[in-house]
């Protein structure tokens, strides 16, 4: 149940059928990205692959020395760009992946188009969507649907890369699906379509409790990708952007030129692996403890005298070359990252933020809202944002004051496209847009909260927050999970606790569940989760997706320029 | 905390501060410390730098300052309450978290082992489908290639008319009445569109479908070693749509052929051509490749040596390891040379060349190898320096061997005063029946510790002079001699005599066995020696006591 492993030893096993000698790796721009989540080039360099390609890059060079191993999606464009490759070969021998279930007249298509008899391999590999973390896959999708339903070719990319994922993961789910969403409902169908079609293909080994595969509709929770955030990871994402684990920098004042764009994996960046779900406060003194060591290292490295010494420093090198790079990366970061937060009020957005999410005290809050839209430090997309969570929160109250409060927003010039998302969320993930058999007449941030109490009975003024995810894994867990609200595709039913669950949220998971999922999976032996969903969000992006999904067109999401300033 | 370090070697980069102007800078002395963003000052430590950076520029840059020092501070009482920590990582400080797990903070063993996720081959049916087609074009393009022998047989007629006889004999024509239009484009035969046969095929076509493939090219299509280079076919262009005479300005005669042979031989040329070439850079990796696998063959055995021999063991032959460090540096160097060349190697002129991109990576390649396995090479210490290191090992085992003899005969002579001391206190002489019972229970108790102390002493000598761990990892699990020896206690026997000085002897004779077996042959010579002189002190007792 490890998806970057999945995808890693997909792309080895390909590596590895090529032989020895040089090598090409074609892909198309999705596979690039597959790949580049889980191996970093001077890791596949070391397997004799010099060159990365794009299948649609045109005039590439002929280079008959080289073998190719063929990466690709399965799409009719590049079924015809590869046909015409075999035409006219640039490379010495062809070995084909594709990342997904190829028709068998693609197949003859190809077959027909190599006459020169170079390919060896025409296979299937399953290594069809991102791997972010090990629990934790996207399909890079924003905007699922318009006006409430899917998007068609997103609906099928979906089938296509939630399937992929069963796959290479080999598992072969009950499917439960959350009944209010007609948009979860129709996924669960067609990936069950899917595996009966192509019955021979899931045929796994049969495990004492079958896997779960549950569908959830984003617009169950549209208060988790509204929050600020504070783990390394999730902020990150949120302030500065994560895009297939890249970060761009280049807005940064007085950033240095290799630093413009940096890459933040956890696969290859031991500091991160060990930070991302750290609190922001503890990252600083883990950077100070990594730069003293990085010092004291480098100070045995200018007394090196003896074998031993030399031997040791050696062994440390690659580490230690590393870890140069690692310290003036995550430093810059969170340097960064604090600028930010001092600039903007943050801490005092998200203060009030985990509040509406959590409390229930209206009139202060109200006042909070209100000293908040008036300063001049806090960036507009947060002015947006509260009153946004505000008008979730507060939706049915008596003394509701949204007006009011778009009223200020207008003020402040944000323009009528960006005041309008408010009532865009109301419907997007407002009372009625919610599964009423799971909540009845009460928010869903009221439950969070009183499980949050029960549990834990202290609470932190940040991160006070927990996902509706956590509490439905949680009963998921406990097989408490109701089947009204959830119920099983089809006849079968599970008896027993779940053991490995895979969940994946319509309209896109966030970091913070991520965070969750990534808890679950630490402290409840046995139990093993993967979370995906049609994208990573951070609030920007959601944003985006709210505003294609009511049906406005998405261009109040692509013009929400209110980000770093 | 904002400090920065400017941190320089032969290829490390310089990395300096946050602010200002950036350089990274290739500087081959080596500075370090904690530069100040700001004025470019070098701060010792972590502290100092904080500190200068309070006095000196906490007013120059708020925002950076606040947001480093009292942010921190402030963050971390307010975002990490004690029980979210205990949360968060439960039964153990933060510090500990990595130990949890490699990578993406997921143990590998919270989930079970994966395996290859599913896959579906299609090569069966794609073959299936490509061979059928495939094979018709080689019954086909054989068929082209006999007819192409007989037509270029030296015997062939050279006069136009007889030739032409002699081409309808080897390839039967179409008749001209049943074609009224070309095969290929259509267009219908006439006064203006003439009617032409393939000399291969003999099908019909008009003279703008024709092909007119040069001699040579097709002498060496029959026979691959023929000398060719040029064009195979002739360029068309609007002065030549009309070629009456098949032979070109360079007085190279040419055939008229159709498109489809001409695709067939073609085919068949370039795929020749793949099977048989092999280009410079080919040939020189190839090369390289078998000197790194070379290299790869010879370091497990080396590595072991270098360890032992850098421990001044005389396990493995100086020499013989300084003939294996020669050979890996000639492969090394000639890795570095090789793929200097290959770098090197002319590339098309144009600017975004990944002829280019392909020689640099392989450069890249070679050099990670070379800095990946080059320690094994610093690491063998000169002869003079191996000598030195053997003699001191020699030397400390003989004292501790010494040392260890010595503490037997003291322990033998401990045993032999209490017992006179015993005897006298009893006023018993010397009881044969109880004597061996009640040694045997002596040496359990008080004299079983006496025992242990000298096992301890003699394993202590032979565990230093075990070797240390593999400088590399791999290399572990190699032969037996490789494995850090130690050897096991033999007691039964040796708690069968009483003597100490028999024990000490039986111990020995134990561990001379086991490094034999594990062909420690320094040892064995010194513990042989050893026993030797255990025996003849023993001797000498034993008729010192008889006299
Ligand atoms: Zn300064
Ligand atoms: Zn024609
Ligand atoms: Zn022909």
């Amino acid at each position: 149940m490890n998806v970057i492993l999945a995808v890693k030893q997909y792309i080895s096993k390909m590596i590895e059928g090529c032989g020895g000698g040089m090598k090409v790796l074609l892909m198309d721009k999705e596979t690039t990205s597959i790949v580049s989540m889980v191996y970093a080039q001077s890791e596949i360099l070391q397997k004799e692959v010099y060159l990365f390609e794009r299948i649609d890059t045109a005039g590439r060079e002929t280079m008959k020395h080289l073998n190719c191993i063929a990466f690709l999606r399965p799409t009719k464009e590049n079924v015809d760009l590869l046909a015409q490759e075999l035409r006219m070969p640039k490379y010495g021998l062809y070995f084909i992946y594709f990342s997904n279930v190829i028709s068998k007249q693609d197949i003859k298509v190809l077959a027909e188009a190599d006459d020169q008899e170079v390919v060896r391999e025409v296979q299937e590999f399953y290594g069809d969507y991102i791997a972010v973390n090990p629990h934790l896959f996207s399909l890079n999708l924003v905007g699922c649907c318009q006006n409430f339903s899917w998007f068609p070719p997103v609906l099928s990319r979906t089938i296509q890369g939630l399937t992929s994922v069963l796959l290479s993961l080999k598992k072969c789910p009950m499917i439960r699906y959350q009944n209010s969403s007609e948009m979860a409902r129709r996924l669960a169908d067609s990936v069950r379509q899917v595996i009966s079609k192509e019955a021979a293909l899931f045929e796994f080994r049969k495990t004492d409790v079958p896997p779960v595969l549950l569908i959830l509709d984003r617009r169950d929770d549209a208060v988790t990708p509204l929050l600020n955030q504070w783990t390394y990871q999730a902020m990150v994402h949120e302030l500065l952007s994560i895009n297939n684990n890249r970060i761009n920098l280049s807005t940064v004042p007085g950033i240095s030129k290799d630093l413009q764009e940096v890459v933040l994996s956890a696969e290859h960046d031991e500091f991160y692996a060990n930070n991302m779900y750290m609190n922001f406060g503890e990252i600083g003194s883990n950077i100070k403890e990594l730069m003293e060591e990085f010092q004291k290292k480098s100070k045995s490295h200018a007394k090196v005298e003896s074998i031993a010494d030399m031997k040791a420093f050696v062994e440390n090198y690659p580490q230690f070359k590393k870890m140069s790079g690692t310290v003036s990366k995550h430093v810059t970061i969170v340097g960064e990252l604090s600028r930010l937060v001092g600039a903007h009020l943050l801490l005092e957005v998200s203060e009030t933020e985990q509040e509406i999410a959590c409390h229930g005290d209206h009139s202060p809050l109200l006042q909070r809202i209100r000293a908040l839209l008036a300063s001049d430090k806090v960036r507009h997309i947060d002015m947006l944002r509260l009153v946004m969570l505000y008008a979730l929160r507060y939706e049915s109250h008596s003394n509701n004051d949204v007006s009011g409060l778009v009223d200020a927003l207008r003020q402040k010039g944000l323009s009528a496209e960006h005041r309008a998302m408010v009532q865009s969320i109301l419907d997007y993930g407002g009372k009625k847009a919610r599964g009423s058999d799971l909540f009845g007449n009460q928010d869903a941030v009221a439950i969070t909260k009183r499980l949050l109490k029960g549990l834990k009975g202290v609470e932190n003024v940040y991160t006070q927050h927990k996902p509706l995810l956590f509490t439905i894994l949680d009963q998921l867990i406990k097989g408490k999970l109701k089947e009204a609200s959830y119920p099983y595709l089809g006849t079968g039913q599970l008896k027993d606790r779940p053991q490995d669950i895979i969940v994946f949220i319509i309209g896109g998971c966030t970091y913070e569940e991520a965070l969750a999922v990534h808890n679950f999976n630490r402290m409840m032996p046995g139990v093993r989760i993967v979370l995906g969903g049609t994208t990573l969000h951070n609030s920007k992006s959601f944003l985006q997706e709210v505003s294609t999904a009511v049906g406005s067109g998405g261009s109040a999401g692509q013009n929400m320029r209110m980000g770093r300033q | 905390m904002n400090g920065f370090f400017k941190q320089g070697s032969g290829n490390l980069k310089r990395l300096e501060a946050g602010g200002g102007e950036q350089a990274v800078t290739m500087s081959a002395d080596i500075i370090e410390g904690f530069l100040c963003p700001i004025c470019m000052k070098d701060l010792g430590t972590v502290s100092q730098l904080q500190g200068h950076f309070e006095e000196e520029h906490s007013s120059e840059d708020k925002a950076v300052f606040q947001s480093l020092k009292g942010f921190f501070d402030k963050a971390k009482k307010r975002i990490l309450g004690d029980k979210l920590e205990t949360e968060l990582t439960p039964g153990g400080e933060p510090a500990k978290r990595e130990e949890l797990g490699g990578l993406s903070g997921y143990d590998p063993s919270w989930w079970e082992e994966q395996e290859l996720g599913a896959i579906r081959s299609h090569t069966d049916t794609f073959k299936s489908v490509r061979d059928a087609r495939v094979d018709h074009f080689v019954v086909e393009t054989n068929k082209l290639l006999i007819r192409l022998d007989k037509l270029l047989s030296p015997e062939a007629p050279a006069d136009p008319k007889k030739r032409k006889a002699f081409e309808r004999a080897v390839v039967q024509w179409i008749p001209d009445n049943e074609v009224s239009a070309c095969l290929s484009c259509g267009r219908s035969f006439g006064l203006l569109t003439r009617r032409h046969h393939c000399r291969l095929c003999g099908r019909i076509m008009c003279d703008r479908c024709s092909e007119f493939m040069a001699s040579s090219y097709a002498h060496k299509l029959v026979n691959p070693g023929h000398n060719f280079s040029g064009e195979g076919f002739l360029k068309r262009s609007s002065s030549n749509t009309s070629i009456n005479s098949l032979v070109s300005q360079d007085g190279e005669s040419h055939m008229r052929v159709c498109k489809t042979c001409r695709k067939l031989l073609e085919r068949r040329d370039v795929m020749t051509e793949q099977r048989n070439t092999k280009p410079a850079i080919v040939q020189i990796y190839d090369k390289m490749k078998m000197c790194i696998s070379d290299a790869e063959q010879i370091l497990p055995d080396y590595l072991p040596m270098v360890d032992s021999l850098s421990q001044g063991e005389t396990v493995h032959n100086f020499r013989q390891a300084l003939i294996m460090r020669t050979k890996l540096v000639k492969l090394y160097e000639a890795v570095d040379q090789l793929s200097k060349k290959i770098m090197l190697l002319p590339v098309p002129s144009d600017t975004n060349s990944r002829q280019l991109h392909l020689q640099k990576s392989i450069r890249i390649y070679a050099s990670n190898f070379m800095q990946e396995n080059l320690m094994g090479l610093q690491a063998l210490p000169t002869e003079e320096e191996y000598n030195k290191l053997r003699e001191a090992r020699a030397a400390e085992i003989q004292r501790k061997i010494a040392a260890e003899r010595q503490a037997a005969m003291d322990a033998q002579e401990r045993e032999r005063r209490e017992r006179l001391a015993r005897d006298s206190q009893s006023g018993n002489a010397l009881s044969a029946e109880e004597g061996p019972q009640f040694g045997h229970r002596r040496v359990g108790s008080s004299g079983g510790s006496e025992q242990s102390k000298r096992k301890l002493i003699a394993n202590k000598i032979l565990n230093s002079a075990g070797s240390k761990s593999h400088t590399r990892s791999d290399s572990e699990g190699g032969v037996g001699t490789d494995k850090g020896w130690k050897p096991v206690e033999e007691s039964t026997r040796a708690q069968k005599v009483s003597d100490p000085m028999l024990q000490q002897m039986e111990i020995i004779k134990g561990y001379i066995k086991q490094a034999r077996q594990a062909q420690r042959m320094d040892e064995v010579v010194m513990l042989e020696q050893n026993l030797k002189e255990l025996t003849a002190e023993y001797t000498r007792q034993k008729q010192q006591e008889s006299s």
